[in-house]
């Protein structure tokens, strides 16, 4: 059992973080069902050669975030993902994508007014792509 | 994974022939790899054989799962704890692989005989020839593969993978991690391969003339140098209280020893980060011998 996590070494983010925030998003988009069993702590962190605990800190956190629940001796398990929570996240992966965005145009000293200007454009184009049913997504 | 210790050190010194070990106070939690790292001459074999108590410490406690041992280990602890020395044992020598794995299952009521057969396969070790005939890869892969076959509790491994060809290290390091899965065993091992530590700890130990100089989650090691370029002169480099700095064409390079606090001082005093970096685990390992690692990621009891 193996789970699409990949792991960017020399990101300053720390490694618990890269993929605690992968998995979670998996779960909360649905990408890894409700009821499927996750690879064991050590099966995990061997194939991510990171540590055990790096693994364990993962699965703690989720499970106190409700995404994932632990049978004793079984195994940890993906846990029911309510609506809200799916919608609320989704909120939060756009709102970093856009702060990302904000955080480029700051750091090579645009206006808010040609970073607007820029975003509107952008929105124009994609959203007539999608019009048109060039963009399925 | 159970807040259990495989081994506890306390105090432990001990005179050697070239220099004095300790004193040494070192945890290893049961269930977990712990990598001891550092310069060759530093401690670490000795440090191993303090562990097995084929050496006996001048001072100080050492306790194998929980239990201290006044004269030398009780046969049922010794048979939990597998051992591959850095130079094999001449004993023996003038046997083969399959009379050597018969003479060891006697010492081990827990001898898988399957397993031992299935690794030296796995290993491609030559069978009918002496071991002292064989080359120093194929001993080291009849030694490991005897060391699995205990089924040990407890497993220390003296650089293991010296003289081993790469594929027969891949099947190590697999093998090794079977058996983390299966049993959850505890292993101890000194190596000087960073993808060995990279692959496989849980905790790094590093010492040094002697001297135990902590232990560190391996991901927290590795998560806590970046390396920083930055807007500015050497001012601004100052200011963010970095390790070391390099100057560059309007920036500057710097080495950071606690991301969170310089990231809070970046943003205080208004200095542009144009990217970052995590180091490499030899980069960390380097500055961490060099006395720069930040005294919080030391691992403490009962944490």
């Amino acid at each position: 059992m193996w789970i699409p996590i990949q792991i960017n070494e020399s990101s300053a983010e720390p490694l618990y973080h890269q993929i605690e925030t992968q998995l979670r998003s998996m779960i909360v988009s649905g990408q890894i069902g409700e009821g499927t069993l996750l690879p064991s702590i050590r099966e995990f962190a061997g194939s991510l050669n990171c540590s055990a605990i790096t693994v364990r800190r993962v699965y703690q956190d989720l499970e106190n975030e409700g995404l994932l629940r632990t049978k004793q001796g079984t195994g940890t398990f993906v846990a029911k993902v309510e609506e809200s929570q799916r919608g609320a996240f989704k909120q939060t992966l756009v709102m970093e994508a856009l702060e990302a965005a904000a955080d480029a145009a700051i750091s090579l000293q645009y206006s808010k007014e040609e970073l607007l200007d820029l975003f509107m454009q952008v929105l124009g184009r994609k959203y007539e792509d999608k019009g048109k049913g060039g963009d399925q997504k | 994974m159970t807040g259990e210790l495989a081994v506890q050190l306390r105090g432990v010194t001990k005179e050697g022939r070239r220099k004095p070990i300790g004193p040494i106070d070192l945890d290893i939690p049961a269930g977990y790899v712990v990598a001891l790292v550092g310069p060759n001459g530093a401690g670490k074999s000795t440090l191993m054989h303090l562990m097995l108590k084929t050496l006996q410490q001048d001072e100080g406690q050492v306790e194998w799962f929980g239990k201290q041992y006044e004269r030398g280990l009780p046969v049922e602890v010794q048979r939990k704890i597998a051992y591959v020395p850095e130079v094999p044992i001449y004993e023996e020598n003038y046997l083969t692989a399959e009379k050597a794995g018969e003479f060891r299952s006697k010492w081990y009521p827990a001898w898988d005989a399957g397993r031992f057969e299935e690794l030296l396969n796995r290993f491609g070790v030559p069978r009918g020839i002496r071991l002292a005939k064989m080359s120093k890869g194929e001993r080291r892969k009849f030694e490991i593969s005897a060391a699995l076959a205990c089924r040990p509790k407890l497993l220390l491994l003296d650089e293991p993978s010296s003289g081993l060809d790469p594929f027969a290290w891949k099947e190590m390091i697999e093998s090794l991690r079977t058996l983390l899965e299966e049993e959850g065993i505890t292993i101890i091992l000194s190596t000087h391969i960073v993808e060995e530590v990279k692959r496989l700890a849980d905790y790094i130990v590093l010492v040094y003339q002697g001297q135990v100089h902590g232990m560190v989650e391996k991901d927290m090691l590795l998560g806590c140098f970046q390396e920083w370029w930055i807007r500015g002169g050497a001012e601004e480099a100052a200011r963010l209280k970095g390790l070391s700095s390099e100057s560059g064409p309007g920036m500057m390079r710097i080495m950071v020893g606690c991301p969170e606090e310089t990231e809070s001082i970046a943003a205080r005093e208004g200095i542009e980060v144009l990217r970052k970096r995590s180091l490499e685990l030899e980069e960390a390992l380097d500055l961490w011998m060099k006395g720069h690692l930040p005294e919080q990621l030391k691992w403490k009891r009962g944490i």
